[in-house]
């Protein structure tokens, strides 16, 4: 096996002498096959198509099936927790606004200070949130229960004029209970001073004649008020998921 | 295609039996297959298969076609765990290749071997012209014969280094044995071969 050859101190690599290179290059020429049939190579082509869609076909389905939870899979799912998020935002939103109109009434007789206090309506408001009579509708300047106005006057004061808040139907109505556009700010913040400063009496007032109808308006409108207020949260998520679904699709590909 | 093909097949037919010069363009259209490029997987062929052909008459003689069939086929599949250059890929392709023969023989064991190796001993009349003009005159059929006249060490060596193209420690990772004792091997086929078409007397020995 690993004797030296004819002890001549050989070069490594036959062939370098002039004459073994020409035996070299006639037996390749020789034995090379020299006519290569057609058939086969469609063949082989053939093959190689098949496997090469085989192969990404399984590593398609391999990622569908098995799933890589921390990468790949995080790049999807971020669509559906966004909506999730959103969806539930404005559910749960609803459902806290639409307890209180509809607590409210109920516990009118027993304290006036048992409405929970919504997210929207800060905790020293909630001590004046008594709620208003379902029966009594109020005149239109006051369209809204006190906590929603006040709680539409903070709304406005935070998002100032930007977004579609002010396109809401409940701020239409507020702006018709303050008396039009231009006086929204100086009403809301007589509203707030009011109400800051005698939050006992909030309840007394008795201006407020709306009913739950309005609570659900309103509600509506907080909700498009909160979603206007906080796009950046929502609105990078949803990006963010977009972006990763994107890079999916290429590796996909 | 065909007009493409005849030129890949002239120009590899008569290209001196070092490859390296057409390794880079080889491991270029092995790593465009890779990513799926039907072309470039044709190309690969047109430069590896006539390599493997006469590596594969050596091993199973007549039937090679049908082993270099098999051995593409398995190429194809397993083209994306190949990791390697064009040089490597030769390799690779005379592994599988290697392979396929040997399941090949042993599934026909009972029958006779008339491709390989011993039976054609010598047989080899009137080769002794000129130098120039035996090796020019050598045919396939001649060749074949003469390689396989080698012992099967030799004769296989000779084919992986000088018909493959590999070199010395690829050709011995093919046959799983040192590359000192594959390049002995090779060495000493050539030397009976020189010998037997009259050249390369003026290395000594006889």
């Amino acid at each position: 096996m690993g004797e030296r050859p004819s002890g001549h101190g050989v070069p490594g690599r036959a062939g370098v002498h002039p004459d073994g290179s020409a035996l070299e290059t006639a037996l390749a020429a020789a034995l090379r096959g020299s006519v290569l049939d057609p058939a086969a190579e469609q063949h082989a082509v053939a093959a190689f198509r098949t496997a090469y869609e085989a192969r990404t076909q399984r590593a398609r389905t391999r990622r569908r099936y098995v799933g890589r939870p921390p990468a790949p899979g995080r790049a999807r799912r971020p669509v559906k927790t966004a909506l999730g998020v959103v969806c539930a935002s404005i559910a749960l939103g609803g459902a806290a606004v639409a307890a209180i109109g509809s607590v409210g009434p109920s516990a009118e007789g027993d304290s006036p200070k048992s409405a929970h206090p919504s997210p929207v309506a800060p905790d020293r408001s909630a001590g004046g949130t008594a709620p208003a009579s379902p029966h009594s509708r109020g005149p239109t300047q006051q369209p809204g229960t006190a906590k929603d106005t006040e709680a539409h006057c903070r709304a406005y004061e935070q998002s100032g004029n930007r977004g579609k808040a002010l396109e809401a139907t409940a701020w239409q109505r507020l702006v018709a209970a303050a008396g039009g556009r231009d006086k929204v700010a100086s009403y809301c913040s007589e509203r707030l001073a009011r109400a800051t400063v005698e939050p006992g009496k909030q309840g007394d007032q008795g201006k407020q004649g709306v009913g739950a109808a309005d609570s659900v308006r309103g509600n509506q409108q907080k909700s498009a008020g909160a979603a206007a207020t906080r796009p950046g949260g929502t609105g990078s998520a949803s990006e963010n998921a977009g972006g990763g679904g994107g890079k999916a699709e290429e590796k996909d590909k | 295609m065909d007009p493409v093909q005849t030129r890949t097949v002239l120009g590899q037919v008569r290209r001196p039996r070092r490859e390296q010069a057409s390794d880079g363009e080889l491991g270029d259209a092995v790593a465009r297959a890779q990513d799926g490029d039907e072309t470039a997987f044709a190309i690969a062929y047109r430069m590896v298969q006539p390599g493997l052909l006469g590596y594969l008459w050596g091993l199973v003689g007549d039937e090679a076609e049908d082993v270099a069939s098999d051995t593409w086929l398995e190429i194809a599949r397993d083209l994306g765990r190949f990791k390697g250059d064009g040089a490597g890929f030769r390799g690779w392709t005379a592994v599988i290749a290697r392979h396929r023969a040997l399941d090949h023989l042993r599934r026909r064991r009972a029958r006779p071997r008339p491709g390989r190796i011993e039976d054609h001993v010598l047989e080899m009349p009137g080769v002794h012209v000129t130098d120039e003009q035996a090796l020019e005159a050598l045919s396939t059929e001649q060749a074949l014969e003469l390689v396989l006249g080698l012992p099967s060490d030799q004769a296989e060596a000779v084919l992986l280094r000088v018909v493959v193209g590999l070199d010395g420690p690829a050709a011995a990772r093919v046959l799983g044995k040192r590359p000192g004792a594959v390049r002995t091997a090779a060495h000493r086929g050539l030397k009976r071969l020189g010998r037997q078409l009259g050249v390369g007397r003026e290395q000594g020995r006889v």
